[in-house]
């Protein structure tokens, strides 16, 4: 067993980028984009391998000539202050992803700045990343100092919003047992509306409230209304929503505007997409499969349990990765015979956060 | 063994004892108790004890630690006998043996594995006088006994081996002092135990326990004292080491050489060997593709892990039901590299020892194991090769039937491989590039051959033939499984493939419907390499419609363990549901590619929609669209805790509504409800869930009601509890699981006998393997396999003679590893920056750094300067534990620039000979600079003339003859430099030397230091300073105040008055002037008499103590004569002894 290990293509390189830096494997991925008429690296990978290397310390990236083979040295995970401008061909939620698995093993708090567009459709947007996501992570034990602080909004194309994460440092992720889904008890979203009239917002609660109030009471959709400088560039608005289960199970979905769409057909959309994820039941939502069985992967050395959906095509592709950078492999039955629903268990590699300082 | 009685004890009805015990009762009864007695005076009192006893209570607490071990079939306890050399280790290792296994070794080698009881085992093994051997027995051990001469008393080792125990976690310790024999006084016998024990108190703790050996008998000590040992050992608790809970590691107790032999003939030895090492697994899980560190070698790769038969096993089921450990289970004992039952394994050969004269067909004689082995070699009338050609193979023993090779077209594939496989490692190729398992089993076929024992089916470690009774947990049914594709029958979880015993051999007859998934590329590949002559392979042939076949039985149900792991979908072909076909077919495209040398790509936008790596998926139209539909809203209304329960299922209803609350033991609910599901109708199903609601309820209220405290666990006992859950569910997770697969998820357990193979293994291992000193395997963390610069707090130990230098190597022992390395010492100075040190400070840690693999925060490490015995002293230089892991350092020092002025004005000076060129001024300019008189300055700016030369401002003006400094910090990096402790690998492996100093390699090369000329030291010559005299200007000593004024007064030239002045004195003071002068002279004249009277009789006496010390000398040097000549003799004797083979020289503390 060598401890380089060898991928192609330019899916799922995120992942890839995050396994390898957490266990400490080299990586080499190539044909990258190699039959494109445009080969190698966008320049937003190229942007993701640089905060990386900020967020790193001896980490070493070489890329190829002709830009469609990266190798990657990783090195420690060093975390504490820094600033990074997104480019505006994706959102912050592609660079905030690996740095939410990333950050709780480094060795100082990360105190994360990035600029860019703040929602668009291929990303989660920032708001799931404050309410789905660091939820997420306070199923592992993390919780105090867990924040991310949305300074400015950015909608597409122009982007110029601003967000803050703060995450605190921990020694060992805790091992997850959640196999009830519980009940849905409440619904929260929030919904924003930058350089366009703010009516915009009520108008997409409305609709989505439409869907929802045949349900449940505990329905809070907030307006969040950014001004001035704090609004960003571009004109655009969204609305995400999050169901919570009576065992703070979360399932979320967002909608974000697009040229030619009512903000009612929005809302509409959002409850819609609510619905559906709701539907496919589990504890954890689909979008965030990874997290989830990630943070059980680096758990102690005990069995972990989730409940969750049918994986997702990036869910497979993750769990094939990672056994091959941290050998576990996962295993996966029905919850109950004729169920749609699937255990997740593994035994965990009792990863140590070696990065931390012992004071 | 059982230590409680058999009997109850019957007191004495009659007789002396009876009548004693009447009288001491009826004087209690006649007492009574008085509750008095023990009740506090005053309040005061009742608090402190009350306080007391509290406290008290809390030490018994100790922060809970997860025992990684199983309980059900813990791996023997090692039980490490150290001591120094002539102390007896081999002695009562041999005794220990004979207690429990009633076996004599005679030859004791290695780790000696024996049962001790019902649910205990124990590893012994001896500790060699060697540093090495005691820091790896120190790092595994779990009992340690240590062995201390009575007669001589601790000796440097001893302290040693205590301190390397300390900085490893602390294994339980019981002191065992031996030789008391020699001591013939009482008295003297006495004080030396009391005297040992304190000693041994203050290193261990107070109360530790000491034992003490008397003589030996017939080689072993009093089996009594042995059978007290023996019970303490029984009762032993352990309490989990946080390191060894965290790593999983090996004592090996055997090591075969695996390779080839032809290509160690051609290499003439010299090249990488494949090497399989045997033991039980502990700690934590061994998991395949971590790699492992055997201390002494150095970093290895496992190639496989087999799960061999118990060569020990504990007591099973039956005799379970008994009290005592029955009498044949006592006998089993577990030592491969000692001469158990006259077998010993050498590292290349079996010697097998007859006592007497040995003839063939003696049958009436019993015969030995290892007789019976030979005797069966020479029974053997036909080669290998003629054997496979018959092909009368059986693969079990009690199995019926032979293996044949069918010439039909129809042959199981499976059964060809293993014909293929047994045809190879015939040939003597080495099958390595295949699967995993089946290089194993490959290599298990020679190792038999290699032992001369072809035929024997258990693969056991084990040397000695044991009673059939133990029904073997099939490990040769295991093998076989290995055969199969590993990858391919992962049968995790997939409850409806029969996991029928009978073998493949029946699988394959169903496999229509069975669904089972070939393996991925590199089997197939290899497969058709392998078949190239048979056609089409089988599973090939009508792969459609048995994909579609069992697509109608299946009903869609996938297994998704098995599509992920097990097959070369890609993920959405794995969603959508296309079944292998499609795999395949992509993968004939790739094969298409190799024939045809050029081929046209695919154009890039069919899979546009795809390129973007995103994190949302978008929802489809339709799939929204369903939404709004109103029925398809009303059916998921069941999810919302507003919905009713008749919607969805039971179970779901139930779940959600109390096992959010009591969410402790929400598992278990879950396991309850997941077994008692059974029932189908479902008006039972509603009212045992009601039910079970309603008990639930009940019981919440009752705790509630009955008392609220009761059912609150203190943060200890929650804490206790949610471990041994956890503990339960990750048993209950993969109990039912077979066991390849359970060891592809979870690893291989701590209990588990395994055997190891390691793939380039340094040859040396093999050729000066010597069975004295351990073979650990110690499992490696991913994140210690990486190098880095470490960051450990240190301090040097009080008993090392020496302070540590800066750069000097320095021998860890961190981890599993012992290394080699040069750590820069450093403080915190201020929080500011870290300052290098150039010694460890005395009685301080400090911190240090050093390039080498890293290790977890909180690591303990000790380091040595010298590992070889001949160092006089104490060899452990420091102690400390790993802070902080990084890739780069910021360890700084202190620099002073000097330079002079030369040019100076008021508060501005021109200085020079700082910097060599004004870019280096520059880089400086607004530096604080200070002058050694004390006056501050800042640099301005660089001056064009001299080069460097820079103009300063200061806040005062500075003297010409002042040296003017700027105190600046240069940053040092620590030497990259790692040189891992091999000492396994020497032949005389005591002897290990890493780096030298600079000084140890001149004297060693006979070289002289080379001598500058200019750094030589030089009388320093200083002329005397002339300062000029003060001059106060005219003018200003005018407009002085009279008190500031300069006093210029000439010393005065001619005599005073006084003294020139003439004295005439009156007769009657002439005459006493006289008379006082003759009474000086005369005290004077009686003053220098009495002085040479006392000289005088002072150089007597002096006299005399000479001729007396003269006296005594001679009967001191009469004395020391007779005392070298007995030491003399001594020596002598030893000298002889030693020639023996006998004791060695020792050092005393």
């Amino acid at each position: 067993m060598s401890s380089l290990l060898h991928f192609s293509g330019h899916q799922h390189l995120r992942h890839r980028l995050v396994l390898s830096i957490l266990s400490g494997k080299h990586v080499r991925i190539d044909k990258i984009r190699s039959d494109d008429k445009n080969p190698g690296l966008r320049d937003f990978e190229i942007s993701l391998l640089r905060l990386l290397e900020k967020v790193t310390n001896g980490t070493v990236i070489e890329i190829s000539v002709t830009g469609t083979a990266i190798l990657l040295k990783p090195g420690i995970i060093s975390g504490g202050a820094i600033t990074h401008d997104c480019p505006l061909s994706r959102s912050i939620g592609y660079f905030l992803e690996p740095i939410v698995m990333l950050a709780p093993f480094s060795k100082t708090p990360f105190q994360l700045t990035l600029r860019g567009i703040t929602t668009d459709e291929n990303d989660l947007s920032v708001d799931i990343y404050r309410t789905v996501t660091l939820p997420h992570l306070q199923l592992f034990g993390l919780s105090d100092g867990l924040e991310l602080r949305i300074k400015k909004r950015g909608a597409p194309p122009e982007g110029g919003g601003e967000i803050q994460f703060l995450c605190p440092i921990a020694k060992q992720v805790k091992t997850l047992n959640f196999v009830e889904p519980g009940k849905i008890k409440r619904i929260r979203g929030v919904a924003h509306a930058v350089r366009v009239n703010p009516q915009f917002s009520n108008r997409m609660i409305e609709s989505s409230r439409s869907v929802l109030n045949r349900y449940i009471p505990d329905i809070y959709l907030y307006s969040d209304v950014y001004k001035g400088d704090e609004s960003g560039r571009s004109p655009g608005y969204a609305l995400s929503l999050l169901a919570e289960s009576t065992t703070s199970a979360i399932h979320c979905s967002e909608a974000i505007s697009k040229p030619g769409v009512a903000p009612e057909d929005i809302g509409l959309e959002a409850a819609r997409a609510l619905m559906a994820e709701v539907n496919l039941g589990g504890c954890v939502d689909r979008k965030h499969q990874i997290l989830v069985l990630l943070m059980m992967v680096l758990g102690s050395e005990d069995v972990g349990r989730c409940l969750m959906a049918e994986p997702t095509t990036r869910t497979i592709q993750f769990l094939r990765d990672v056994k091959q950078f941290f050998g576990t492999s996962f295993k996966i039955v029905p919850a109950e015979a004729g169920s749609s629903q699937l255990l997740y268990s593994c035994y965990g590699t009792g990863y140590v956060n070696a990065n931390r300082t012992l004071a | 063994m059982d230590d409680r009685p058999h009997k109850a004890h019957r007191p004495a009805q009659s007789g002396s004892k009876a009548e004693k015990k009447d009288k001491g009762k009826g004087k209690e009864k006649q007492k009574g108790f008085n509750e008095k007695a023990f009740a506090p005076k005053s309040g005061r009192r009742a608090d402190k004890q009350g306080r007391r006893n509290a406290e008290r209570d809390q030490t018994r607490l100790h922060v809970p630690l997860v025992n990684r071990t199983p309980d059900d079939e813990p791996p023997p306890v090692i039980v490490a006998i150290v001591g120094p050399p002539g102390v007896g280790k081999t002695t009562l290792l041999k005794s220990l043996v004979r207690r429990y296994a009633k076996q004599t070794l005679n030859d004791v080698k290695g780790p000696v594995t024996v049962v001790s009881g019902k649910k205990r085992r124990l590893t012994f093994i001896e500790c060699n006088n060697d540093l090495n051997s005691m820091i790896d027995i120190g790092k595994i051990a779990d009992l340690v006994l240590l062995m201390i001469d009575g007669s001589f008393g601790f000796e440097m080792e001893t302290f040693e081996f205590l301190n390397i125990l300390q900085s490893h976690g602390f294994p339980k310790v019981i002191g065992i002092l031996t030789h008391l024999d020699l001591i013939k006084k009482a008295a003297t016998l006495r004080d030396t135990k009391k005297a040992l024990k304190k000693r041994f108190w203050t290193e261990i703790y107070q109360g530790a326990k000491l034992f003490y050996l008397s003589g030996v008998l017939n080689g072993r000590y009093p089996d009594t004292e042995i059978m007290n040992l023996s019970r303490f050992i029984s009762v032993m608790k352990f309490r989990p080491l946080v390191f060894r809970n965290a790593h999983s590691y090996l004592l090996a107790d055997r090591l075969e050489d695996l390779t080839p032999r032809e290509l160690v003939r051609t290499s003439k030895g010299k090249c990488d060997r494949t090497v399989t090492v045997y033991g039980y697994v502990r700690g934590t899980n061994l998991r395949m593709g971590t790699r492992v560190h055997i201390p002494g070698v150095g970093d290895l790769d496992m190639k496989s892990v087999t799960v061999l038969g118990d060569p020990c096993p504990m007591p099973d089921a039956d005799s379970e039901k008994r009290r005592k450990l029955s009498e044949k289970k006592k006998l089993i004992i577990h030592a491969p590299m000692s001469d158990v039952g006259g077998v010993m394994y050498d590292k290349d050969a079996v010697w097998v020892n007859v006592p007497g004269s040995f003839t063939r067909g003696n049958a009436d004689v019993p015969q030995g194991e290892g007789e019976q082995m030979v005797m069966d070699l020479q029974d053997v009338g036909s080669t290998l090769e003629d054997t496979v050609a018959k092909s009368q193979i059986r693969l079990l023993g009690t199995s019926s039937k032979n293996l044949t090779v069918p010439d039909e077209d129809d042959v199981d594939m499976d059964n060809e491989e293993d014909d293929d496989l047994d045809l190879e490692s015939q040939d003597g190729s080495d099958f390595e590039d295949d699967d995993s398992g089946i290089g194993s089993d490959a290599g298990d076929v020679e190792e038999d051959d290699d032992e001369g024992r072809p035929q024997d089916p258990r693969n056991t470690g084990r040397s000695i033939h044991r009673s059939g009774t133990r029904t073997l947990p099939s490990s040769s049914k295991k093998q076989r499984g290995d055969v199969e594709y590993a990858e391919s029958d992962s049968d995790l979880g997939d409850d409806d493939s029969d996991l029928d015993i009978g073998g493949r051999r029946v699988r394959f007859g169903e496999e229509d419907d069975d669904h089972d998934v070939p393996s991925d590329e590199e089997d197939e590949d290899e497969e058709s390499e392998d078949g190239d002559d048979e056609t089409v392979p089988r599973w090939k042939k009508n792969l459609a419609d048995r994909a579609q076949s069992s697509l109608k039985s299946q009903s869609r149900r996938k297994d998704w363990t098995k599509l992920i792991y097990a097959t070369s979908l890609t993920p959405s072909q794995i969603l959508q549901g296309e079944e292998q076909e499609e795999g395949s077919g992509s993968k004939e495209d790739g094969m298409d590619g190799d024939d045809d040398f050029f081929q046209i790509k695919r154009s890039a936008d069919n899979d546009q929609d795809e390129v973007l790596d995103r994190s949302k998926e978008a929802l489809s139209a339709e799939e929204l669209k369903k939404w709004e539909d109103e029925e398809m809203l009303e059916s998921i209304r069941h999810l919302f805790i507003t919905g009713d329960d008749s919607a969805g299922g039971v179970v779901d209803e139930e779940s959600g509504a109390f096992g959010g609350d009591d969410g402790g033991d929400d598992f278990e609910g879950d396991d309850e409800e997941e077994g008692g599901d059974a029932p189908s109708d479902p008006e039972a199903a509603r009212a045992a869930a009601l039910a079970a609601k309603k008990e639930a309820l009940k019981r919440k209220f009752d705790e509630q009601y009955d008392d609220p405290e009761s059912s609150k666990m203190d943060f200890y006992e929650e804490k206790k509890d949610e471990m041994a859950r956890q503990l339960a569910l990750n048993r209950a997770e993969f109990a039912g699981i077979d066991a390849e697969a359970r060891a592809l998820v979870e690893g291989y357990r701590p209990g588990q006998y395994v055997r190891i193979e390691l793939a380039d293994v340094p040859c040396e291992l093999i050729e000066n393997f010597d069975p004295s000193y351990p073979v650990v395997v110690g499992g490696l963390l991913p994140a210690e396999e990486r190098f880095g610069f470490v960051q450990v707090r240190i301090k040097r130990h009080r008993w090392y003679a020496r302070t540590l230098k800066n750069n000097d190597p320095l021998i860890l022992s961190l981890g599993w590893r012992r290394f080699q390395t040069v750590p820069i010492y450093s403080l915190d100075d201020h929080s500011i920056r870290m300052r290098m040190l150039k010694y460890t400070p005395e009685h301080m840690h400090c911190y240090a750094t050093f390039y080498g693999p890293v290790s977890l925060p909180n690591t303990g490490f000790c380091a040595f300067n010298s590992l070889s015995g001949e160092t006089p002293g104490f060899r452990v230089s420091a102690t400390g534990v790993v802070l902080n892991i990084d890739r780069s350092v910021k360890i700084v020092k202190k620099i002073k620039l000097t330079g002079v002025p030369y040019k100076i004005y008021k508060n501005t000076a021109f200085v020079k000979d700082m910097f060599n060129s004004a870019l280096e001024v520059v880089k400086f300019e607004g530096a604080n600079i200070r002058s050694v008189s004390g006056i501050r300055g800042q640099i301005k700016k660089a001056m064009p003339k001299p080069d460097g030369a820079f103009r300063a401002t200061f806040e005062d003006k500075v003297l010409k003859s002042d040296i003017i400094f700027l105190r600046a910090w240069y940053s040092v990096q620590p030497r990259k430099f790692y040189n891992p402790v091999t000492s396994l690998l020497l032949s005389d492996k005591a002897h290990w030397t890493g780096m030298r100093l600079t000084g140890q390699v001149r004297r060693d090369e006979g070289l002289k230091t080379p001598l500058n000329v200019n750094s030589t030291y030089k009388p320093i010559i200083r002329a005397p300073r002339r300062f000029n005299p003060l001059v106060v200007p005219k003018k200003l000593q005018a407009a002085l105040p009279y008190a500031s004024k300069p006093k210029l007064m000439a010393p005065q030239r001619g005599q005073t008055y006084l003294q020139k002045r003439a004295v005439v004195m009156e007769p009657e003071e002439k005459k006493a002037v006289a008379l006082l002068q003759q009474i000086r002279a005369l005290r004077k004249d009686q003053v220098s008499r009495r002085k040479e009277k006392k000289d005088e009789k002072k150089a007597e006496r002096k006299k005399k103590l000479a001729k007396e010390d003269a006296l005594k000398g001679e009967k001191e040097k009469e004395k020391r004569k007779e005392y070298m000549r007995v030491a003399g003799q001594k020596s002598k004797r030893a000298a002889e002894i030693e020639e023996g083979g006998g004791r060695s020289k020792r050092r005393k503390t």
